[in-house]
């Protein structure tokens, strides 16, 4: 049935409010779930499969030896291919996967193309976030009680490793990286944590 | 629901604007991606940036700049803060050099014709074997009929390239389309130097500048900015006073407290005006020997009595507020009075056929006044601290360019080797270099420059050269703060893995060895040369960089941006030539409009240098495109500027097309009114109007971006061969056409009223009033 000519503009008006009322929830989702609290999103494809267990648990190569800058600025940073060499010019790996993977390495290295990896962990542009003013805190033997991330008073002061998986969750044994499981990454988790810790909470300590 | 048409079409709508929205706000492929270079340099800390000190080329005051380099990557471009020049400021033009760096239109590797000249159709070629044997074998068997046109060239570039050329039997000439060579030539004349002078603006009290657009185009106008803030809101002194003698009103007409439009040509005249009320009302400054510049003959400059020449200079009682002979004579009494005072001319000054004795009577005012070599007046350099190393730049003038394209129209020139310049869209179309280069039969053009431009686009072998930002270089400051400076440049990044330049100086170093020329040219690479530059400095043993070692110096140099020394200073003081002032007096002559002569419905057409794009060679930067004129916030387009009025009778309002026609031919640009312009003046821009190469530079139509350039009468200034560019006459026409002008100001007009006290403050007018 045709709709009559008086309901036309009602209609109208509501195609509109649908459009814009989609809009809004749309963005919203987008905005929620983009840095995702539940799980979601995480592990994506990365261009060489590299194995943390691999090198952190069993052959104990620590974080800051490949994240050089972790301790010292604000970012931590992706290795340059040539750090990879340093082993993997000799070293081939034990399987016939790995040697695979380990090739792809050598070829970005001989061919001068640089590898581009998938970001895991990510906050808004908006947030700047020090890796090197967190491990300085965490590290500190003179700050008696500290807390983690969701509010743990932590035990012993921890190293760097140890402080790595405070919000990054245990890398070192996995396979495949990935957000730490249920660890959500929000301003609300932030600004608790420093509360707990008792640092300042000012925005623009954060906030560019 | 039925599905009608009406649904269909709704529910299509609502699943385009909902894809839309979704898609535009995902995250884009490769935003979330961290890339890992390739190699760890052992100066390169990750995740921290660096700043390196270098050199700018967007322009040719090259000034000292710092970059920021993240990872491998340049990503800001600041000023030098110890460059003695520019002290840490740049101008807009500078910044731009990441985009030249990062420009998706470089060249990414030689390329060879493949199809007929003016197709500009090309293939890639590797560097070796075939880029480089094919140079080889062309300057093997074409080198002594070879011309090399580079950008002027100063330090161990030009001593590089001057020597390559005499090695391989070529003629070198640098190129500008708007040159210097007429105000080299009066500062020859007049001062007896050789470099361009430094003005010492921080301590004038009274600068009188004629033509010279000082603060936005001429010459080095960061370091007179510099200055100009100094002479007017320095500590400790009071606001300087400022008068501009321009036909055009310029960023820095707008500056100076009181424009006063000449008619074209005619400021060498006003300059002997002033000079004559100053010799005969006795106010040349105490010590000034004024027989000495009158040749004993006081009456020499009678013919420039302000009553004669106010009407010939086109001075009327509106533009002078009253008696223009009594505002002229008040200038003079003013200038002299207000010591220390600096006469100042270029640009449009010394682009007529008379621009020599202009600018020589221009420059000759600053003896009278006594600011010759004194504080707040004109200062010399000195030369370059290397023996062999040009400091001044060797720049070819038009009757340069009129004998080269015969050459090639005859056969005699067989080879071009070109760098850094585009020769065909610098110069006036009625050469016909372009013409001469598709129809020389035996001709080889090889450009070396990372971008196409309408004179490579010609050219059989392109070999492209690197940028700036990546490559070495150094520069002797012309003009220099008064004392010897030299800059350095640094590369601060390796070029992109996707692109394949080598640096032009490591290609001429190369292919020169090849051809057995190691006495003349015995450098490995560039690099070496200027370290050996670096340690001839360092045995000096003076200067701003200290060391102890060789090593350590080439180290300092590097950090600092450059190596100054503030007690090697030009000469002090400079003897006039006896009878100056009667010797310009007697060159005076007026200026040839010659083409479609003076008649009442043609105008002067005063064309004059973009703010970014200068000549028209920075054209591919986007940001220089979109940067507004700081006048008519004009942006990307060719615009033309008239008189308000003058609009009104041609019936013509901003935005429509107006076609402007010399005896040459005729271009089209789009309409700019403006209370400012002298009612029979009209001016152009340079800088648009290429046809080749990156579509920044190129995607506009012609009524939008045309080249003035190609309208130009050849008129040469006399006695020193430049081009007269401000010398054409112009009959403009309404085509019809109408275009949205791209610009940064708004619809309702801002201009000054001041008509009483009450109004003298900046007022908007509806655009029905306007």
């Amino acid at each position: 049935m045709m709709p009559s000519r008086k309901m036309l503009p009602l209609m109208v008006a509501g195609g509109v409010v649908t459009v814009i009322m989609g809009f809004v929830l749309v963005v919203l989702l987008i905005s929620w779930f983009s840095n995702p609290p539940f799980g979601l999103g995480n592990a994506p494809p990365q261009p060489i499969a590299f194995p943390h267990t691999v090198h952190v648990a069993e052959n104990n190569i620590q974080c800051e030896f490949c994240h050089r800058n972790v301790t010292k600025g604000e970012a931590a940073t992706v290795p340059a291919v040539e750090t990879c060499l340093f082993c993997h010019k000799d070293i081939d790996g034990g399987t016939v996967t790995a040697q695979a993977e380990i090739e792809k390495v050598r070829t970005a290295f001989e061919t001068d193309t640089p590898i581009n990896w998938e970001r895991v962990h990510r906050l808004p542009d908006h947030v700047r976030f020090i890796h090197e003013a967190h491990i300085r805190y965490f590290t500190d033997d003179d700050i008696p009680i500290k807390y983690g991330i969701n509010g743990e008073v932590l035990a012993d002061t921890p190293d760097v490793a140890l402080t790595c998986t405070i919000c990054h969750g245990d890398v070192g044994n996995k396979t495949v990286v990935k957000p730490k499981t249920g660890q959500s990454l929000k301003m609300g988790t932030c600004l608790d944590c420093h509360k707990d810790n008792n640092v300042p909470t000012d925005c623009t300590v954060c906030h560019k | 629901m039925k599905l009608t048409r009406r649904n269909f079409l709704a529910w299509a709508g609502l699943g385009a604007v909902g894809a839309v929205a979704c898609e535009g706000f995902g995250i884009r492929h490769g935003e979330l991606d961290i890339q890992s270079s390739v190699r760890l340099p052992e100066d390169l800390v990750r995740g921290n940036d660096n700043w390196y000190a270098s050199l700018c080329r967007t322009c040719p005051s090259c000034e000292g700049i710092v970059i920021r380099v993240m990872e491998g990557r340049a990503k800001m471009i600041q000023g030098n803060p110890f460059y003695p020049t520019n002290q840490g400021k740049i101008h807009a033009r500078c910044e731009s050099g990441l985009q030249a760096l990062y420009h998706p239109d470089r060249i990414s590797s030689p390329m060879r014709r493949t199809g007929p000249r003016e197709s500009a159709e090309f293939s890639a070629i590797s560097w070796q074997p075939n880029a480089m044997d094919a140079l080889r074998t062309a300057l093997q068997e074409r080198g002594r009929s070879s011309v090399m046109i580079t950008e002027p060239l100063r330090g161990h570039m030009a001593l590089l390239v001057d020597r390559f050329s005499t090695a391989i039997g070529a003629e070198h000439l640098g190129f500008e389309a708007i040159d210097n060579n007429t105000y080299r030539a009066a500062v020859n004349n007049v001062f007896g130097q050789d470099s361009m002078p430094d003005f010492d603006l921080d301590n004038a009290a009274f600068i009188l500048s004629f033509g010279a657009d000082f603060l936005s185009t001429w010459v080095s106008p960061t370091r007179y900015l510099r200055g100009y803030g100094e002479f007017r809101q320095g500590d400790n002194r009071d606001r300087g006073m400022f008068y501009q003698i321009d036909s055009r009103f310029s960023m820095t007409a707008a500056a100076a407290d009181k424009w006063l439009p000449v008619r074209p040509g005619w400021e060498g005249h006003l300059a002997m005006s002033l000079a004559q009320v100053i010799i005969e009302e006795n106010l040349a400054a105490p010590g000034v020997n004024v027989d000495s510049l009158t040749g004993g003959d006081a009456q020499a400059l009678n013919n420039f009595r302000p009553e004669t020449i106010a009407p010939m200079a086109g001075l009327t009682a509106e533009m002078t507020g009253g008696d223009p002979v009594k505002f002229l004579k008040n200038l003079a009494r003013s200038f002299a009075a207000s010591r220390p005072s600096i006469a100042i001319g270029g640009g449009s000054a010394g682009a007529s056929s008379n621009g020599l004795f202009n600018l020589e009577a221009i420059y000759a005012l600053n003896f009278l006044v006594g600011s010759v070599g004194e504080e707040g007046g004109v200062k010399f350099n000195p030369g370059s601290p290397w023996d062999d190393v040009p400091s001044t730049s060797k720049v070819g003038g038009l009757e340069d360019w009129a004998r080269i394209t015969e050459q090639i129209r005859s056969g005699e020139t067989k080879l071009l080797l070109l760098h850094g310049t585009d020769p065909i869209h610098g110069l006036p179309d009625s050469l016909q270099l372009r013409d001469a280069i598709i129809q020389a039969d035996d001709l080889m053009v090889i450009s070396f420059s990372p971008f196409l431009d309408d004179t490579s686009a010609l050219a059989d072998l392109i070999l492209p050269d690197r940028v700036s930002l990546e490559d070495w270089g150094d520069d002797i400051t012309e003009p220099g703060p008064g004392y010897q400076m030299i800059g350095f440049q640094q590369p601060v990044v390796n070029p992109l893995g996707d692109l394949d330049p080598l640096s032009f100086p490591d290609v001429l170093l190369t292919v020169a060895q090849e051809l057995g020329k190691e006495s003349q040219l015995p450098w490995a690479n560039f690099k070496n040369m200027l370290r050996e530059g670096s340690d001839a400095l360092f045995e000096l043993n003076r200067g701003s960089i200290e060391a102890s070692s060789a090593e350590e110096f080439w180290n300092n140099l590097l950090k600092r941006g450059g190596w100054w020394d503030e007690q090697s200073t030009g000469p002090k003081s400079v003897q006039a030539p006896a009878g100056l002032l009667k010797t310009i007096a007697g060159k005076a002559s007026s200026p040839d409009f010659s083409g479609i002569g003076m008649d009442a419905d043609s105008f002067y057409l005063v064309p004059f240098s973009h703010n970014t794009l200068l000549d028209g060679y920075n054209g591919h930067l986007p940001w220089l495109q979109a940067a507004p004129d700081p006048l008519s916030t004009v942006t990307w387009q060719t615009w033309v500027e008239l008189n308000d009025k003058t609009a009104e009778q041609l019936d013509v309002k901003e935005g429509d097309i107006l076609r402007i026609e010399s005896s040459k031919d005729s271009i089209r640009a789009v309409v700019y009114p403006t209370p400012a312009a002298p009612p029979d003046v009209i001016s152009v821009p340079f800088g648009q109007g290429r046809q080749y190469g990156s579509d920044y530079a190129t995607d506009r139509p012609a009524k939008e971006s045309s080249n003035v350039m190609d309208i130009l009468e050849t008129t040469r200034v006399k006695d020193t061969g430049s081009l007269a560019w401000a010398g054409t006459r112009v009959r403009v026409s309404k085509t019809g056409e109408s275009v949205s002008i791209s610009k940064l100001e708004g619809d309702v007009r801002a201009v000054e009223i001041g008509l009483t006290p009450a109004e003298d403050i900046i007022k908007t007018i509806a655009p029905e009033n306007a």
